[in-house]
């Protein structure tokens, strides 16, 4: 087996200490990241997300990691996609433009089953757009790359989500093979607030299962079969492991294959995620006890959202819940559904013209009389103006 | 029955059925290249106690890059058009150890990877890139490349190619290529060498294989063959004549991307203190 060349022997940098910190978001996600075990972060600038990419240039060095910046944002996701491959835990991080470079590289990570984790603080397009925040990418998280591909895609809403979202993120991508994507927006990397980290042995970190702790040898391995998670091998291990793209059957072979064998795979991809959205994504929720009318929202959306719902509560005594969805992709339609029996309005703030309101207009059509759009493009939502947009419908 | 030697590399069936016959067309010149190709990885292993485990073959997309799917019976990945560059630089950030082959074709590396070409031999990261030139998109249609000559008629030139080919060896040496060979599918010892010479330098090496397209350029691959001996010159006879130059171009070690990395390293860990 070959020698793995991350030693760490030289490495005296140490990972974030238990307790109270005040850091900026993405100095909490490049410490999150380190945390979960990041070896490898590829990356190319750009605003509002370079503080991401600089921060990681100055931590990885000192606990045995390798940062390199790309020529692109697309060679940046294909590093990350061959770090993997060689058993490297591996990030980047961009904003809207790049993101959308690195959809082909997303598309094939996807097919090919590959660990890796991208940062989009979002800003707002199109084209050159703005340097703002924004929520305008949620949509091109699930439907930007091309083919049925199913994502993970998570909205961090404070600095304390930027860091324990980042490792949710790891888990996730390893535990289910696939890339994770975090969906923050430039509010939520440039905020400084407190972050608190627990005692470290506290976090929980996963690793990818390898065909070496299910006992499958070399010959035996079929690097897209035996589970709805196939165990993947590292190069380098003697496992002959070859990644393709191409329609596959479980061992990898294109050859004899049939559009059939293509529609069993996609089946399985599609399963593997949206079949197990119950246990993947998340959603928060307050003051949802008989309540007449609901706010959903996510990201840094959901600080001034929760302001708002606490105000029209308290001061005009109107009955409304709030839900955060703390993952955007796949969407945690039977969980709302669950958490909500029947209301008047749902109220969908978003820093985009509403893009997550046709999903939550989907799942819960029958459980509401209207869905309405708070619209908000390159600004964070002031509480007042959701206040008084809320006081408008909720009081005539 | 008598078998090819190179075959035990080489995965003729699997779990899922054969994979042979191979995707080939009759008279292609990547079946060649990848026999040079898997002697000089032979000759390693056998010679310098290299670990097969150790080879991580990776391609991008044509013609060419088919050599790194399923048949190998290696580590290897069958990647995006372009892209096996970056991919193969992403394997040597969390593990330099490797050694890395990528299969290219010049459309694959100059036109849609041309950007990542020139950035992974500046960085000169450790991989042998074997590009397989045949001067024209095979897997497509016979499309004009980049390297394709001027005046050339194919199905998107009907009319003639109007644009200057690129050298594609002198475009790696000047992004920085340590190690480059030129050589054609008519020369398999010199390429085998080339190759092997290639996998041992330390940093990007490059090494073009002039090829054939029998199909797209409706000549039989004997014709072919011929005339890619005749339209090459090896580099030690002749500087100035009107063919091109095979041979070694180019040799010129300097320390890898990862070597560098080396000092960030510790530069990293004596600001701690």
């Amino acid at each position: 087996m070959v020698e793995t060349a991350l030693k760490e022997k030289k490495c005296r940098g140490e990972f974030i200490k238990p307790g109270r910190h005040y850091l900026e978001g993405s100095e909490a996600c490049v410490e999150g990241a380190l945390l979960a075990g990041m070896k490898v972060y590829a990356g190319y600038p750009i605003t509002p997300a370079s503080e991401i990419m600089e921060h990681a240039s100055r931590r990885l060095p000192q606990v045995g990691g390798r940062f390199i910046q790309m020529e692109d944002e697309i060679s940046a996701v294909c590093a990350l996609i061959g770090a993997s491959w060689a058993g490297a835990k591996a990030m980047t991080a961009t904003s809207s433009p790049g993101f959308s470079l690195m959809q082909e590289a997303i598309s094939f990570s996807i097919m090919t089953e590959t660990p890796l984790v991208i940062v989009d603080v979002q800003r707002p397009g199109p084209g050159q757009g703005y340097i703002t925040t924004s929520q305008e990418d949620v949509m091109q998280a699930r439907y930007g790359h091309h083919g049925e591909g199913p994502i993970i895609a998570l909205a961090p809403s404070s600095v304390q989500d930027m860091f324990e979202l980042t490792i949710e993120a790891f888990n996730l991508s390893e535990k289910w093979r696939t890339p994770v994507l975090i969906m923050a927006d430039e509010t939520v990397a440039h905020m400084r607030e407190q972050l608190i980290v627990p005692e470290l042995d506290t976090i929980e970190i996963l690793g990818r299962r390898k065909p070496q702790d299910l006992n499958i040898s070399p010959e035996a391995y079929l690097p897209y079969g035996h589970d709805i998670v196939p165990p993947m091998a590292n190069f380098g291990e003697g496992y002959n492991i070859n990644h393709v793209s191409l329609a596959h059957h479980a061992d990898g072979s294109v050859g004899n294959y049939s559009l059939e064998v293509h529609r069993e795979n996609i089946e399985r991809l599609h399963q593997k995620i949206e079949g197990n959205v119950n246990e993947i994504a998340r959603v928060e929720s307050q003051f949802l006890d008989d309540c007449d009318h609901v706010l959903i929202c996510y990201g840094s959306v959901a600080r001034t959202g929760l302001e708002a719902v606490r105000e029209v509560r308290e001061v005009h005594g109107i009955k409304i819940g709030f839900i955060r969805l703390v993952t955007l992709w796949p969407f945690p339609e039977e969980k709302l559904r669950n958490l909500i029996s029947m209301v008047k309005t749902i109220f969908v703030p978003e820093m985009n013209l509403g893009m997550i309101k046709h999903p939550i207009t989907g799942a819960l059509r029958d459980k509401c009389d209207q869905v309405i759009p708070m619209p908000e493009i390159g600004v964070l939502h002031h509480p007042d103006k959701l206040v008084n947009q809320i006081l408008e419908v909720t009081t005539c | 029955m008598l078998k090819h030697p190179m075959l035990k590399y080489i995965n003729e069936e699997g779990p899922s059925g054969k994979r042979f016959p191979h995707l080939l067309c009759p008279g292609c010149g990547a079946g060649q290249v990848l026999n040079y190709t898997l002697h000089a990885v032979d000759d390693l292993i056998n010679q310098t106690g290299a670990k097969k485990e150790a080879f991580v073959f990776i391609s991008g997309v044509g013609c060419s890059s088919r050599l790194t799917s399923h048949y190998l019976n290696f580590d290897s990945a069958w990647t995006l058009h372009g892209r096996a560059l970056p991919i193969a630089t992403g394997v040597l950030l969390a593990n330099p150890e490797l050694k890395i082959i990528v299969f290219t074709g010049d459309g694959d590396a100059a036109a849609i990877g041309g950007n990542h070409f020139i950035h992974a031999f500046r960085r000169n990261i450790n991989v042998t890139v074997i590009c397989v030139n045949n001067g024209l998109y095979g897997m497509t249609g016979g499309q004009v490349a980049p390297t394709t000559p001027p005046f050339t008629s194919t199905p998107t030139t009907p009319y003639g190619n109007i644009e200057d080919a690129f050298d594609l060896c002198k475009l790696a040496e000047v992004a920085g290529a340590s190690y480059i060979s030129r050589w054609t599918t008519a020369h398999p010892i010199q390429t085998t060498k080339a190759i092997k010479k290639g996998i041992t330098n330390k940093g990007a090496s490059f090494i073009e294989i002039l090829s054939q397209c029998p199909v797209h350029e409706h000549q039989t691959p004997v014709e072919m063959t011929k005339a890619l001996k005749e339209i090459t010159v090896s580099i030690k006879k002749s500087m100035d004549s009107n063919k091109i130059p095979v041979g070694e171009l180019h040799f010129a070690p300097r320390p890898t991307w990862t070597e560098r990395y080396e000092s960030v390293i510790e530069k990293a860990n004596e600001m701690i203190s």
